[in-house]
This record gives structure tokens, C-alpha cells and sequence, in this order.
């Protein structure tokens, strides 16, 4: 390995290194505190470091990984949402009398699984990181397992990830049939040589693929789990399991999928585009007269995806840049809401219902304000961050054509401001009842205040002037075909 | 000096947006930033004055572009400032007029729990009052156009606890919304006929393109019109005015009698070019003012709520103003813009400060006797009113009023009709005025106790305003005697007059301004027969509504708003009652049904069961796998 190779690889260094100061330490002294400040030291360590692996991009490090500017976009988002995440965690575990270190070693080891999906490029690292993510979030969905439905959470995730890592090693072994290679690299000649069609091994295999990327993104069918793991988690994991772990199997599926033209692969694309116009409808339909909170984030997340795939059926230039643009809305968005809802939830149980926001506004200015600012987000109202993302999708799928893809996404988008806007009228009706919901009072902290409240000023940032970042993810994320 | 231009509008919404997002603030501090920011403007207008009269600019107008708002289809509204006269003469008063009223405000809203809310709303709309008068497009001038409704919309209903504020709050909404879709419907003429709706590329190519009286020209002026009487209250759309009066105080002197009702005034001086274009409007301008000025002071004669009487002499004085604008005299109605801002801001003060020393009593029947306990209240309202009544020689009123009531005389548009209803309507008004005097200041105590005095905040106002109110005469004398052409002469740099003084007109014109005097000094004196003679009880001064027909006629404002609430308001809901499950509503019922439906089954496929979840799981692959291969 040379110098550079060593650069470039210096984030996921950091990431790794401080997964293991992290369980030195804590072999000798216990303290979540310093855990948290050392997980994020790591982390903040691993971004600043990002600029200098940017210096060497692109490069491949042979045969797993590739760094180039794709890669580091994502790298950098993932490393702020786990950032944040970490802030949240070192609250809200607080509130628990156990053993907490651990969590963090967790936290790093599945944040180093998403890094190195976001770079793979190669079958091997793709499942690696894949049971890297995986593997430590099963733990983390049960970890607080005093709470009601944590351990039932954490099971049914664990057996249904298995499940579905059982489909994606079966896709790779099919790829390997057809190809005779593991590199993502291959996959690219094959589609460069057979101008009129892959074989079915390859559809099949690369279908069998996306069916074990699907289930993290909890797109229909793969859906179902998506409520139950969300609403028995702790929040900052739902924070975690809603963002990264999903946006870095956007980022790997991107890469994957990149070389494929859609329109000499009309079968694989033609299934791909029912699963996102499936997942639009049914995940705003299934939200739309939900009581649970979560279960509505869980819901609204979905759908949320069926967007995204609606850019990534796009493809062309501007697909992957619109993806990647509205991961980053998207990111910022549900940070914030779970930010917020971990922090109210009282210490037996979560503030997760509706009804437990009646009146926030009137108790708690400010983290209604956020969380408003948030779900507007989230609805794609105009001036916010996440109007402009679905905006970009929309132009992105025009642009390619998927009028049908685009009358669902617009369609289902109205639903779901039905229930955006319940939750919003729930928090700023009842002005004067103090008493009602279950909302804890203490006053937040200042590292987790500040992490809310950048991400809502970014949030309005973006929403008013979103042409920087918008040109930045465009140069970055073009992808060779 | 003039590229400061921007900060005078962009330090009051600077104001609002520190008051709204700065969480509480200490009342002094709230107070500080409120009448800061206006202040600070009105440092800034007067060196902007003094800039225009020592060293006037090229043209006597400057534009200050800051950045193009949008740019779609050839229109392309810049975020653009153009300061002439008219406009100075505009911020002047609003930031002038404005500052002493935050200032009184800050004394007057002391105990309200709203304060801080209060100050920010009235930041807020002297920011979009700067915008409407400095705009250099109609866009930009539409944007403080409905700006400044909204923030009317919001301090009419301050107290909005109380249901009777917020519905007459939608009602000024309402009401005025109409004319403004009006306008709009003029600026879209304007811009599918002109191309444009910058003000003077827009008056350039009207002049060039339009004939006079041609239908175009006739039809743009008539919509902007439209516009203007809504937000002045003129007729028709007068109605919304007296009950704006459930406001604040403050809010009825700034909004209510200063500034915002004189933007109609305002539009059809910005838009003159186009109401020369069309000299049948100008004569329906005309008619509207004479109308509505004899119209409101009847009104305002059997009032007995104070502010109303206050805001039916508005609406009566901004008819005089329609008068002027009617026959072509612009500077004369911009004169009595600033005589009126400045007295009638001082009516409604020194009538805020009375209602809240009387514990917010506000019916004259049980006042009385009030000049003893009140004196310095007392003589602020006195000289307000002498203002407002026009009395000769003493105080600004008389002399805007003559200049009007002579350039009708002496306009080709205007005439001896026009001039006998200016003076009929001064003669009302000299009664109304004097009838408030006496019935709040002489006489008996007729039961209301004063509780509270004044403070110095609120005194120094007063004081202030009463000075400038009797002073501000002085820039513009007949030429009769004095013959300074001050204001004038300033202003057509902006608004070259229609109204030329034809010369040896001088015994013609004695002899008008001797009747007019007569008969006002008349109007008082009835007044002092009826009112201030005869000790009043309460039990004399006649129930609410009064008893006589014609009386109740006019207490109810001509019948306005019944006529309005049989003929609109009630169809318009029994329609909208019978309509509520209408064909046209199917749709979207069907909509939702079908949503819950959906959602309702799609729910029982969240069992919550491993078995389930995974045999889905396997099922859909295997369906994906088929649809990929079916192709």
C-alpha cells in the first residue's frame, strides 16, 4: 500500500481507530461521557480528514475499494449524520441505568460498515459492509432491552436481515456464475458486450441484489418491518437506521446500477420502477391515519424512497445528483425529528404519539419550531430544503421520461401532506393546556441544541439557495457509465 | 447620502425580524428597537430632504436598483427604489409621523401582555409602507400593497381574543381585498398592453400608445382606481373603516388616519400620467371624493363613539384629498395628505390617551366636562380640531383645505358644483368636530371617571404633533396673502399640476375664501348652540342608534353595510350553506374515501408477524423476479 493509498484511505482509518480507543478505553474506565466524546473525536477527525483523501481522488485501492469524489460526498454525509446521531445517543442514553459504552463501539463499527459501502467496489466489500452495518445494529435496535418492544424489534430485524443477506449472496453467486469476476468493474464490460441483452443469471442476480439493498431501504415489498423496528428502537438508532443506514446502500446501489442503460434493460428496470411507484403510494397511504409518531416516519420513509428511486431510474447525468441532493434534504430532515423526539420522550417510554405533541408548541417553542420546520421539510414545502430535493427529482425524472413514475410521486406527495400536517396542527393547537402529552421537560443541551439547529438553518439554507450545493453534488457524483 | 436609501425600509423589517425571532426581550429593549429603527428612517428622511432641496439630484429623482427580483417571460420587477417628491414627501411623514407614534406607543402599550408581538407588527408595516411609496414598479409597489393589508389585517385584530375584533379585521381584509383585485387586475392590463410595469417606462409607453380617452387608457385607470378607493375607504368600499377602529389606538392614528389610507392617494398621484390619459376617471375620482366627504361627515355627526366619529372624519377628509386628485390638483391633495397626517395622528392620540385615563371608555354620552382634569389632553385635541375644522388662519387644516377647495374653483376639471360641496362638507365638518369638543371637554361629567393620567411619553407626543399640526401650514400660503409656494413648487418636480392659477383672479378668489370662512365659522358656532350651550345629560344626548330616521340613516353609514349584507354577504352564504355537498366536492370526497379506504386495508397488512412479514418478503422477490422476466 502506498502513501496515497493510505490517504485516501484515512477516513474509514479514523472511524476504525476509534472504534478500538473506544473499547480500550472502556476496559479500564467506564464513562459514557468520555465514550461520546471520543466516538465523536473519531468522527471529527475522520471528516476533517476528508479533504485529504479528496487530494487523491479518484483512486482505487484494489481489488474492494474506490475512492473517488462520489465516494467522498457520501463519506461526508454519513460521517454528519453519525455525528449527530452520537450526539443524540449521549443524552438519551443518560437516562438509562447500564452499561453504556458499548453502544458506541456499535455505533462506530456500523458507521465503518456504511463508509465502506459508500466506496465499495467489489462484491466482497459491498456484503462486508453490508454485515458490518448489520450486525452491529441488531444490537443497537435492542440495546436498551428494559424498554417495552426492543427485544421483539431487534429479533424480527435480525431474522429478516438474514433473510434478506441470504438473497443478496445468492444475487453475487449468480453474478459470479455469469461473470467469472467480483468487481463491480466487470459488471461494466458485461453490459458493454452484450449490447441486446444480459442473461438471465445477471437480471437475476443483479434483481436478487437490489432485493438485499431494498430491505435496508424498506421499500415495498420489503417494507412491512419498517414500523415495528422504528417504533421499538431508541430513537437516536431510528435516527441511525432512517439515514445512514440507509443512504449508504443508496450510494452502493448508485455505483451498482450505474454502468446498466435503462432502456436496453427494460425487464429489471421495468420491475425496479414498480417497487418505487409501489412504495410512494403505499407508504403515503400507510401513514396517512397513523396515531404512532414513528410509525409515521416510518411510513413517510418509504415512501421517501420510492422518490429516490425515481432518480436513480432516472440515471443519466442528472440521476445520481439528485439522488445524492435529496439524501442530504432528507438526512438533515428526519435528524431533526428523531433529534427531537428522543430528546422529549420521558425515561420509562418514548413521546411517540400524536396526541403527546398536542400543545408542544405552547410548552416548547422551540422544538416545535424545529421539528415544524423539519416536517415541512419533509412535506416539500416551498423555501425549504426539501422542496428544492423534490424538485430536483422531479426535473431528473422528467428528464429521463418517467412521466407515470412522476404523476405517482406527485400524487402520493399530496396524501402526504395529510398527515405531515396533522402533526403539525397537533403541536400548535391546545395553547394553554401545559398538562397534556407525554413530553419530558427537561431544557436540551447545548452540543445537541446546536446539532438541531444547523441542520434546521441548512435546512432553510438549501431551501432559499441551493445552487452551490447543488452544483457541487452535480461535479462530484457523475459516475462513469 | 441618497445610496443609503435602502436602509430607511430595511430597518424596520431588520426591527421585526429581531423583535419576532429574538425570543423575549425586556420591554425597554423592545421598545428601544421599535422606535429605533423608525427613528433612525426618519433622521434619514430628513437629510434626504435637505439633500433635495440644497443639491436635488439629477431630474429631482433617484433610483436605486438592488437586485432584479425574478426575471420569467419579459417581466423582470427589480428590487428597485425611486425617491422624487412625491416619495420623499411620503417617507417623511410615515417614518416622521410613524417615529412619535412608536414612541407614544411604547407609554400607551406599557401594561399590554402583547407588547413585544405589537412592536413587531407596527415594524413591520412601516417596512412595507416604505416599500409601497419607494417602489419604482408596480410589482414592488404591490408587494408593500399587500403588506401593508396583512399588517392591518393583524393589529386590527391584536386583541384578538375578543371575536368582535377578529371579524372586523376580516372584514377590512375583505373589503379591501376587493380593490385590490382590482389593481391587479390593472397591473395585468397594464403589462399585457405596455409590456412593462416599471413606473416610467410603463407612463412613457402609455402616452405614446394610448389616445387619449381611449377605452385601454380608460379601462387601466378605472381598475387602479378600483385599488385605490378600497384601501383609502372611499365609496363604495368605505365600510371597513369605522369598524377598523377595534385596533389599538396607536394603530388607528398610523394605519388607520396617517399613513396606510393614503396609499390610494398616493397610487393615483404615482399613476397621474394615466388618469390624464382618461378624463372621464378623473372625473369619477372626482365625484367619489365629493360623494364620500359629504357622505362621512354626515356619518360622523351622529356618532357617538368617539374613534368612529375619528374615522368617519377620515374617510371624509380622504374624499377632499379624491376631490383634489379628481380635478388635477396634485400638490393640493398632497398638502392636505400631510396637514391631515399630522393633525388627525393627533386627534387619535390625544383621543387614545383620553380613552385610557377614562378606562377605556369610549362613548362621549358619558364624558363631559373633561377639559379640568385633562388640560393638556385638552388643548392637544383643541387644536387638533381646529385643524380638522378648518378654522380660518390658525392651524395647517385651514390652509390645505382652501388650496383644494380653490384649485376646484379654478380647475378646467373641477367647478362651482365640486367647490359648494367641499364647502357644505367643511361646514359638516366644523360641526362634527366642535360637537366632540364640546360633548367630551364641557359641560357635566356625565359618569366616566378619569382613573389615569397621562405620562410624559404620551404629552411630549401630543405636544409635538399639536405644534407641527398648527405650524405645518406655513410651507404653503394663498397667494393672497403670505404667497409661499413652498410645497408646490417642490412637488411639481414630481407632479407638474393641471391646476394653473390664471392670473387677476385675486377679488374672485376673497370672495370664495371669505364664504368658506363664514360658513365654517358658522358650522362651530351651531355646534357650540347645540352642544356646548345647553348643559347635556346623558339621558338628552339620545340612544344608540338614534330614534330619528334620518339620524339612524346616517349612524349606520348610509345603510352601507345593511345594504352590502342583504344583497352579498347572506346569498353568498345561504349559496355556500346550500352548496356544501355539491357535485363539485364529489371529487375530492371520493379522493379521501378511497385514501382511507386504502389505507384501512393496506394497515392489515402490518400484522406485526416474523412469518408474515417474511413470507412477503420472499413472495414480492419472486414477484419482481417474474415482472423482470415477463418483459
Amino acid at each position: 500500500m502506498t502513501a496515497a493509498d493510505f490517504q485516501a484511505l484515512l477516513p474509514f482509518m479514523c472511524v476504525a481507530a476509534a472504534a478500538v480507543i473506544v473499547m480500550l478505553v472502556i476496559s479500564f474506565y467506564r464513562n459514557q461521557t468520555l465514550s461520546a466524546i471520543l466516538t465523536l473525536a473519531g468522527l471529527l477527525v475522520a471528516l476533517a480528514s476528508l479533504p485529504i483523501a479528496w487530494s487523491h481522488a479518484p483512486r482505487a485501492i484494489p481489488p474492494l475499494l474506490r475512492v473517488d469524489s462520489f465516494a467522498l460526498v457520501h463519506l461526508a454525509l454519513l460521517l454528519v449524520g453519525t455525528v449527530a446521531v452520537t450526539v443524540f445517543s449521549q443524552r438519551y442514553l443518560e437516562k438509562y441505568r447500564m452499561e453504556r459504552g458499548e453502544f458506541y463501539i456499535l455505533l462506530l463499527l456500523s458507521a465503518l460498515g456504511a463508509l465502506i459501502l459508500a466506496a465499495a467496489d467489489h462484491f466482497v466489500a459491498f456484503f462486508l459492509g453490508l454485515e458490518l452495518l448489520s450486525v452491529s445494529l441488531y444490537v443497537m435496535v435492542g440495546y436498551i432491552f428494559v424498554k417495552e418492544k426492543a427485544l421483539e424489534a431487534a429479533v424480527k430485524y435480525l431474522f429478516l436481515a438474514g433473510l434478506t443477506s441470504a438473497l443478496l449472496l445468492f444475487g453475487l453467486a449468480l453474478i459470479y456464475a455469469a461473470l467469472g469476476s467480483m468487481e463491480f468493474s466487470a459488471l461494466a464490460a458485461a453490459v458493454a458486450g452484450a449490447p441486446d441483452g444480459l442473461s438471465p443469471f445477471l437480471v437475476a442476480g443483479m434483481l436478487l441484489v437490489f432485493a438485499g439493498a431494498a430491505f435496508k431501504l424498506s421499500v415495498v415489498p420489503f417494507h412491512l418491518w419498517t414500523p415495528d423496528i422504528y417504533q421499538g428502537a431508541p430513537a437516536p438508532v431510528t435516527a441511525f437506521l432512517a439515514t445512514v443506514s440507509k443512504g449508504c446502500v443508496v450510494a452502493v446501489l448508485l455505483r451498482f446500477f450505474a454502468p446498466l442503460d435503462p432502456a436496453s434493460q427494460t425487464g429489471l428496470f421495468s420491475a425496479l420502477a414498480a417497487v418505487a411507484g409501489a412504495s410512494m403510494i403505499v407508504g403515503n397511504l400507510l401513514a396517512l391515519l397513523q396515531d404512532n409518531l414513528k410509525r409515521i416516519l416510518a411510513y413517510s420513509s418509504i415512501a421517501h424512497f420510492g422518490y429516490i428511486l425515481v432518480a436513480f431510474l432516472a440515471g443519466g447525468e442528472n440521476g445520481p445528483a439528485a439522488a445524492t441532493f435529496y439524501l442530504v434534504t432528507y438526512f438533515a430532515a428526519t435528524l431533526i425529528a428523531f433529534g427531537v423526539i428522543g430528546y422529549l420522550s420521558p425515561t420509562d417510554q418514548e413521546a411517540d404519539t400524536v396526541a403527546d405533541y398536542r400543545g408542544l408548541f405552547w410548552r416548547r417553542p422551540g422544538s416545535a419550531a424545529l421539528l415544524s420546520i423539519a416536517i415541512f421539510s419533509l412535506l416539500g414545502l416551498p423555501l425549504t430544503a426539501g422542496f428544492m430535493g423534490k424538485f430536483f427529482l422531479v426535473a431528473a425524472g422528467a428528464a429521463a421520461g418517467l412521466w407515470p413514475l412522476l404523476i405517482i410521486l406527485t400524487v402520493s406527495a399530496t396524501l402526504g401532506i395529510f398527515y405531515y400536517l396533522r402533526i403539525i396542527i397537533a403541536m400548535y393547537s391546545g395553547e394553554g393546556r401545559k398538562s397534556e402529552g407525554r413530553t419530558a421537560d427537561a431544557p436540551f443541551a447545548p452540543t445537541s441544541a446546536t446539532v438541531l439547529v444547523l441542520l434546521a438553518v441548512l435546512l432553510i439554507v438549501i431551501g432559499i439557495a441551493p445552487e452551490p450545493l447543488l452544483a457541487f453534488i452535480q461535479a462530484a457524483t457523475t459516475l462513469a457509465p | 447620502m441618497l445610496d443609503l436609501l435602502w436602509l430607511i425600509p430595511a430597518l424596520p423589517f431588520a426591527g421585526f425580524l429581531l423583535l419576532t425571532l429574538a425570543g423575549r426581550l425586556p420591554r425597554a429593549v423592545i421598545a428601544g428597537i421599535g422606535c429605533g429603527t423608525v427613528g433612525v428612517g426618519a433622521i434619514f428622511s430628513l437629510l434626504l430632504c435637505h439633500r433635495f432641496l440644497t443639491a436635488p439630484p439629477p431630474d429631482h429623482a433617484f433610483t436605486q436598483s438592488l437586485w432584479t427580483w425574478f426575471d420569467v417571460a419579459g417581466l423582470a420587477p427589480g428590487i428597485a427604489f425611486h425617491l422624487d417628491a412625491l416619495s420623499l414627501v411620503m417617507i417623511s411623514v410615515i417614518t416622521g409621523v410613524g417615529f412619535l407614534i412608536h414612541v407614544y406607543s411604547a407609554e400607551y402599550m406599557r401594561d399590554d401582555e402583547g407588547f413585544q408581538r405589537f412592536f413587531a407588527f407596527l415594524n413591520l408595516f412601516v417596512g412595507f409602507m416604505l416599500v409601497l411609496v419607494l417602489a419604482d414598479n408596480f410589482v414592488l409597489l404591490l408587494l408593500g400593497w399587500e403588506g401593508v393589508g396583512l399588517c392591518s389585517y393583524l393589529l386590527i385584530g391584536f386583541w384578538y381574543r375578543e371575536p368582535a375584533n377578529g371579524a372586523a379585521a376580516r372584514k377590512a381584509f375583505v373589503v379591501t381585498r376587493i380593490g385590490d383585485t382590482a389593481l391587479l387586475l390593472g397591473l395585468f392590463l397594464l403589462f399585457a398592453s405596455l409590456g412593462t410595469l416599471h413606473f416610467q417606462e410603463a407612463f412613457a409607453a402609455a402616452s405614446l400608445a394610448w389616445e387619449p380617452g381611449s377605452g385601454l387608457a380608460v379601462a387601466a385607470a378605472l381598475l387602479i382606481l378600483g385599488g385605490a378607493v378600497g384601501k383609502s375607504a372611499q365609496l363604495p368600499l368605505q365600510t371597513w373603516l369605522p369598524d377598523a377602529m377595534a385596533g389599538p389606538t396607536p394603530v388607528s392614528a398610523l394605519i388607520h388616519a396617517a399613513t396606510m389610507v393614503t396609499a390610494g392617494v398616493y397610487l393615483i398621484a404615482r399613476c397621474h400620467v394615466l388618469f390624464e390619459l382618461a378624463p372621464a376617471v378623473l372625473l369619477v375620482v372626482a365625484i367619489v371624493g365629493a360623494a364620500t366627504l359629504l357622505t362621512a361627515g354626515f356619518s360622523a355627526l351622529v356618532q357617538h363613539d368617539i374613534k368612529r366619529v375619528l374615522a368617519y372624519s377620515t374617510i371624509s377628509q380622504l374624499g377632499y384629498m379624491f376631490l383634489a386628485l379628481g380635478v388635477g390638483a396634485w400638490s393640493a391633495a398632497m398638502f392636505h395628505f400631510v396637514t391631515h397626517a399630522l393633525f388627525k395622528a393627533l386627534l387619535f392620540l390625544a383621543a387614545g390617551a383620553l380613552i385610557l385615563a377614562l378606562h377605556h371608555e369610549q362613548d362621549m354620552r358619558k364624558m363631559g366636562g373633561l377639559r379640568h382634569k385633562l388640560p393638556a389632553v385638552f388643548w392637544t385635541f383643541l387644536i387638533g380640531s381646529v385643524s380638522l375644522a378648518a378654522l380660518p388662519l390658525i392651524g395647517s387644516g385651514f390652509y390645505s383645505k382652501e388650496k383644494i377647495l380653490w384649485d376646484v374653483w379654478i380647475s378646467p376639471l373641477g367647478g362651482p358644483a365640486f367647490w359648494a360641496v367641499g364647502v357644505a362638507g367643511a361646514v359638516v365638518t366644523a360641526l362634527y368636530t366642535f360637537r366632540m369638543v364640546f360633548l367630551v371637554f364641557f359641560g357635566e361629567s356625565r359618569g366616566a371617571r378619569v382613573e389615569h393620567r397621562p405620562g410624559p411619553a404620551v404629552l411630549a407626543v401630543l405636544v409635538i404633533l399639536a405644534v407641527f399640526s398648527t405650524f405645518a401650514g406655513g410651507i404653503e400660503l394663498p397667494h393672497t396673502f403670505g404667497h409661499v409656494t413652498f410645497f408646490s413648487d417642490f412637488l411639481d418636480t414630481a407632479l407638474a399640476s393641471l391646476v394653473v392659477l390664471p392670473p387677476g383672479l385675486d377679488a374672485e378668489l376673497w370672495a370664495l375664501l371669505l364664504v368658506a370662512s363664514a360658513l365654517v365659522l358658522a358650522g362651530a358656532g351651531v355646534a357650540w348652540w347645540l352642544y356646548g350651550k345647553r348643559t347635556q345629560t346623558s339621558d338628552t344626548m339620545g340612544a344608540a342608534p338614534p330614534r330619528d330616521p334620518l339620524l339612524r340613516f346616517w349612524f349606520a353609514g348610509w345603510g352601507f353595510d345593511a345594504v352590502y349584507d342583504t344583497l352579498l354577504v347572506r346569498p353568498y352564504q345561504f349559496l355556500a350553506r346550500r352548496n356544501r355537498r355539491d357535485l363539485v366536492d364529489l371529487g375530492p370526497v371520493f379522493i379521501a374515501a378511497l385514501a382511507r379506504g386504502l389505507h384501512t386495508l393496506l394497515s392489515e397488512t402490518q400484522t406485526g408477524r416474523l412469518r408474515w412479514y417474511a413470507s412477503v418478503l420472499v413472495a414480492g422477490t419472486l414477484v419482481l423476479l417474474l415482472l423482470a422476466f415477463a418483459q
